[in-house]
């Protein structure tokens, strides 16, 4: 009887839910924006910062919009002086709430909060910084976008792909441009289209040169008996963009190059995978060399040696017992490594620091910047963001480790010369102790480096094509563990 | 006229019942709690039922069917029918069942034939194995995992840096060994053997041993009482084992995570993204395993005949002898054994907070201490990078003593709210046992115990994330699940020990015309003391450490758990393991509290 009840009770609850399922909206469903364009291309930062479009093709005319969007709109013609001036008015003994994927923003409030009392001394505002786990991010954004007045004023969040469907297509969020930020970058806030870079991270190819194993090549990192340790894609989604990112045309032209410059015996072994391939490159409409894109996803997918997170993958590379493991991690984590009997950061080698390497040298993922669109302080959020943009102290928190490059060209090279980074392995006696933490920088990476860029609406695009195939593929961890 | 007066006795005598009903506080306990429960159990499970048919922007649904809201099937058309079905669903609902059944194998046999030495044999040491025995159970079960990837992990089986026992000593543990099914399932295993052995030991302890004896006399060989008479009598404690176990298993997220084993659990989070309702669909497959070991547990409620007798003491107790060499032998290889599972973690966990960099025991290799270091306590700044990523020493780290008084405070109002709710609901049960309704509230009560922790974590979320109330990183939320997910501990063990009170003493008091709240803090309290403080040290001691049921609820420095997560996944081993040290401490310390002040104790009645 006891079961029965239950059990009624269950469909009850099933058949609240499916007759609920006859309404025709639900609270976040407004229509989508405008449909998105491509991103700029005219210089290397500029591209890298550029992200996907999001505005309207034609600029909304300010005096027709409302809340944010009217504050936005405003906020984009002032300096970072007028902002803060309006953030004392708006902010003083309030709380103000950010939430992002980095725990630095808790680190950069304070900072912020001191500049602002160089304003007014009397200033003060209390913070809270969330940083959730799990993509929670976007659902929190999502839940908090129901309300009228929203908690969270700001967020800096990653992921191009997410941030374009889940928070942009759905006007969740909204991009703010700070006019001196524009200005160091050769544009206006009107002219400019794209998410608010922060900053590019980078995540490069490293391997333990404790043994006699060689990594010339990109391909190096595929071939037979190739386990490199990489964060799992299911668990940190950036990675899966970069797969995604590899089969646009010139990236597969990098691959295809590096593919040309192997040798016969490891042509012969990749050329039966990438003539397999062929077929699904031409029905997802890519490039000539999509195949070879294919081909290296597809062995990468099969044979990453997942990790929950860098910071264990770099305690394992920089081990001496780690002998000829290779990874892709974020380049900043070897900043952390403290040397020892067995761990040593020069047990490790930045591949494409090797004269001899060939290929792309890794990926760069962006940290974006936005307003929430029920924002309950929305001034103070577009100051705190054009503080972080375009001020050396605002950036500070992150720019103090290499592997983060400012998307402000004065900020980055202002960074630059305060933290040295390009001599960050230098010992006090002037000698290059450890050359892998000499960080080369954005300009190098993005050149020579062959740095892959995410691109989010390429990747929005792909993750439902490109996207669906690797999901088809067995992860090397799920074989391992059958 | 004499239909008004029919009326109006018909009236009156509703009235009576409704007074009579009222005056009795169980009748008023059962209705309050059963409506209460009903909603707070069955609402996060309409709402996450509701999400499987929603339609997410950015995910499968929307790409199948072209819309960004509204409400469709395409969720469970996909999951159960894509070329993915396989990948998404069927895989991992094997390796969870698997997991699970395995768990509970490991857990019975390790955590019984334990209890039954401890309780029917002249081993010795017991006092001592019986306090160590619990710990892996106080630990968070993932720090095993940790543990065994540190002690097994080798290069050249799974491609990391060798851990201590290929370092030390050039052993390679197979693959089988190290990650996958195996492991996970032992670490669990592990994890879950205390209770075995509580509830095992619990029957044991108090079993009638003249059938045993009987059976001896008859000359019936040993092998034959053990599979004919002690097994049985002890079935329904393995069932509540099982009962116990296989959810809890079922709903671990971060042993299979950290162990490279795909369930249900692991496939939640990682579809969560792109495949939003799918996932919920899991959760939702999570929980009627749930409904269907609460059917189970009916069985076993049935046979509660069979704990009436079992529990009638004989005043005989029939010890085995183990023989002059066999009680020390086998006291010193449990020695051996419970120093691997719970003294070695702990001394592992101390010793990583000295390491120069997580895992790096240089100084074991080179017998230099100057390789140790005690950075990780006492840097005060977290300005030079001294390798610390950022944080400073754990003495000083703002993030975990925040999330210190945050779990202290969610793991004492949780104790306070359960302990006190489910020690009512046993109460009120035990007094209308024959009553439908009390039944399904003394269920209904059971039911998110036995649905796996993030399942009910996952729905809590959906539930209390939208446009009127978001309670995502409160303590009120988190409370909110933790009550509800730890009432069955109270309301257990209230149940099974107020079944033992003769109604006859609560009447005699009611006859003096004692006022209900006397007869409870006065009589039935005091006389149940021991199970009663149990209902309210067991959900303060999983609260602490508990993480599949807040992953989902809060961010990562909020709790404990939270933050202690972040740190072993971010490969901070330092931080993680001293924060495992004061969740055992604290633990240690209230338990050692309690047992002063109450003479109860987590394994008290058993051992020694």
């Amino acid at each position: 009887m006891k079961k029965r009840i239950l059990s009624v009770l269950l469909t009850a609850a099933m058949s609240v839910s499916l007759m609920a399922g006859c309404g025709s909206n639900n609270a976040g469903g407004e229509a989508p924006a405008s449909a998105p364009t491509s991103g700029g291309t005219e210089s290397a930062q500029e591209e890298s910062t550029s992200g996907a479009a999001t505005e309207s093709a034609a600029p909304a005319q300010a005096e027709n919009l409302t809340g944010v969007d009217a504050i936005i709109a405003e906020a984009e013609g002032m300096t970072l002086d007028e902002l803060a001036a309006k953030a004392i008015e708006e902010s003083n003994s309030q709380t103000f709430y950010g939430i992002g994927n980095s725990s630095r923003g808790k680190t950069a409030l304070p900072l912020f909060i001191s500049y602002l009392q160089t304003i007014d001394p009397n200033y003060n505002m209390e913070f809270e910084w969330q940083q959730p786990k799990n993509n929670k991010i976007f659902e929190q954004l999502t839940a908090d976008s129901l309300k009228d007045s929203g908690t969270f004023s700001m967020t800096l969040i990653q992921d191009g792909n997410q941030i374009q469907t889940k928070m942009i297509d759905t006007e969740i969020l909204k991009t703010f441009i700070p006019k001196d930020w524009a200005d160091a970058n050769g544009t206006t806030p009107d002219a400019y289209e794209g998410f608010l870079p922060l900053q590019t991270l980078n995540k490069v190819f490293m391997f333990n040169n404790t043994g006699d194993a060689k990594f010339t090549n990109c391909w190096d990192f595929v071939y037979d008996g190739q386990h490199p340790l990489y964060m799992d894609i299911d668990s940190e989604l950036v990675g899966k963009n970069f797969l995604y990112m590899l089969t646009e045309d010139k990236y597969a032209d990098m691959l295809k190059e590096a593919y040309d410059a192997l040798d016969d015996e490891k042509k012969a072994y990749f050329d039966p995978i990438v003539a397999e391939l062929q077929t699904d490159a031409s029905d997802f409409g890519l490039g000539e060399n999509g195949a070879y894109a294919l081909a290296w996803i597809k062995l990468w997918v099969e044979n990453y040696n997942a990790q929950t997170d860098d910071g264990p993958i770099c305690n394992t590379l920089v081990d001496a017992s780690a002998t000829d493991q290779s990874a892709l991690i974020v380049y900043s984590k070897l900043r952390s490594v403290e040397e020892s009997a067995t761990v040593s950061v020069n047990n490790v080698t930045v591949a494409a620091y090797q004269d001899d390497y060939v290929g792309i040298g890794g990926y760069g993922y962006n940290h974006y910047l936005f307003l929430t669109k029920n924002s309950p302080l929305p001034w103070t959020a577009c100051a705190f963001i054009a503080y972080l943009t375009c001020t050396e102290d605002g950036f500070s928190a992150w720019g103090k480790d290499m592997g983060g490059y400012s998307s402000n060209p004065e900020v980055a090279t202002a960074t630059e010369t305060t933290y040295q980074h390009q001599k960050g392995g230098y010992n006090d006696a002037g000698e290059d102790e450890f050359p892998a933490k000499d960080d080369r920088g954005y300009d190098w990476w993005t050149t020579e480096g062959e740095l892959v860029l995410e691109d989010p609406q390429y990747c929005a695009d792909a993750a439902f094509g490109v996207g669906s195939w690797i999901e088809t593929l067995t992860k090397y961890a799920d074989a391992a563990a059958e | 006229m004499e239909m008004t007066v029919q009326k109006n006795k018909k009236g009156a005598i509703l009235r009576n019942q409704i007074r009579t009903f009222f005056a009795k506080p169980q009748n008023v306990i059962l209705l309050l709690f059963g409506i209460v429960l009903t909603f707070s159990t069955i609402a996060p499970i309409v709402a996450i039922v509701r999400d499987t048919f929603s339609i997410h922007p950015g995910t499968i649904d929307q790409h199948l069917t072209g819309q960004t809201t509204g409400y469709s099937v395409v969720n469970y058309t996909d999951l159960f029918t894509s070329r993915m079905a396989a990948t998404n669903l069927w895989k991992p609902l094997l390796n969870t069942v698997l997991l699970s059944v395995l768990t509970c194998l490991i857990s019975i046999v390790y955590g019984g034939l334990f209890a039954f030495l401890v309780t029917r044999s002249n081993m010795r040491f017991k006092r001592y194995l019986s306090a160590i025995f619990i710990f892996p159970y106080i630990m968070p079960q993932w720090t095993l995992a940790v543990v065994w990837q540190h002690m097994f992990n080798s290069n050249a089986v799974t491609g990391t840096a060798d851990g201590l026992l290929t370092a030390l000593f050039a052993v390679h543990m197979p693959k089988w060994f190290v990650l996958g099914l195996f492991p996970s399932a032992m670490v669990l295993g592990l994890h879950y053997a205390p209770f075995s052995y509580i509830l095992i030991g619990g029957i044991f302890k108090n079993m009638d041993a003249n059938l045993e004896e009987a059976a001896t006399i008859l000359d019936t060989p040993k092998w034959k009482i053990m599979f004919r008479i002690t097994l049985p009598m002890v079935k329904p404690a393995i069932l509540s084992t099982i009962l116990l176990v296989f959810g809890s298993a079922m709903g671990s997220y971060p042993v299979p995570h950290y162990l490279n084993l795909t369930t249900l659990s692991t496939k939640y989070i990682s579809m969560n993204s792109k495949y939003t309702g799918e996932a919920s669909i899991l959760a939702i497959i999570m929980m009627v395993f749930g409904v269907l070991i609460l059917g189970l547990n009916q069985s076993s409620l049935m046979g509660r005949a069979n704990y009436t007798t079992v529990t009638g003491k004989s005043g005989q107790l029939s010890k085995i002898n183990l023989g002059r060499a066999g009680k020390w032998v086998i006291g010193v290889i449990y020695i051996i054994l419970t120093f691997f599972t719970s003294i070695w973690p702990i001394l592992l966990f101390a010793l990583e907070t000295f390491l120069p960099n997580p895992g790096d025991y240089s100084f074991l290799y080179t017998h230099d201490l100057s390789n140790l270091t005690t950075k990780w306590w006492i840097t005060n700044e977290n300005i030079t990078e001294n390798g610390m990523y950022g944080q400073q020493g754990i003495l000083y780290n703002p993030t975990i003593w925040h999330a210190f008084r945050g779990t202290l405070f969610l793991a004492i109002m949780c104790a306070l709210i359960a302990g006190t709710i489910g020690t009512l609901i046993g109460y009120a049960v035990s007094k209308n046992r024959r009553s439908r309704w009390a039944n399904y509230v003394n269920n209904i009560a059971f039911l998110p115990y036995l649905m796996p922790s993030l399942a009910v974590g996952a729905a809590f979320f959906i539930l209390f994330s939208n446009r009127y109330v978001n309670l995502f990183n409160t303590y009120t939320l988190l409370i909110i699940a933790g009550v509800v997910k730890y009432i069955p501990f109270a309301s257990r063990n209230s149940l099974n020990s107020m079944l033992q009170l003769s109604n006859e003493i609560e009447e005699a008091a009611i006859i003096q015309d004692i006022p209900w709240i006397k007869r409870m803090t006065k009589i039935i309290i005091p006389i149940q003391k021991s199970s009663i403080i149990s209902g309210f040290t067991l959900p303060f001691m999983t609260c602490l450490r508990e993480l599949s049921l807040f992953l989902l609820l809060c961010t990562q420095g909020f709790i404990l758990s939270t933050t202690l997560d972040y740190f072993d996944e971010m490969g901070l081993y330092a931080f993680s393991s001293a924060i495992n040290l004061i969740l055992i401490m604290t633990i240690l310390i209230f338990n050692t509290i309690v047992n002063i002040l109450t003479g109860a104790s987590l394994d008290s009645g058993i051992g020694g």
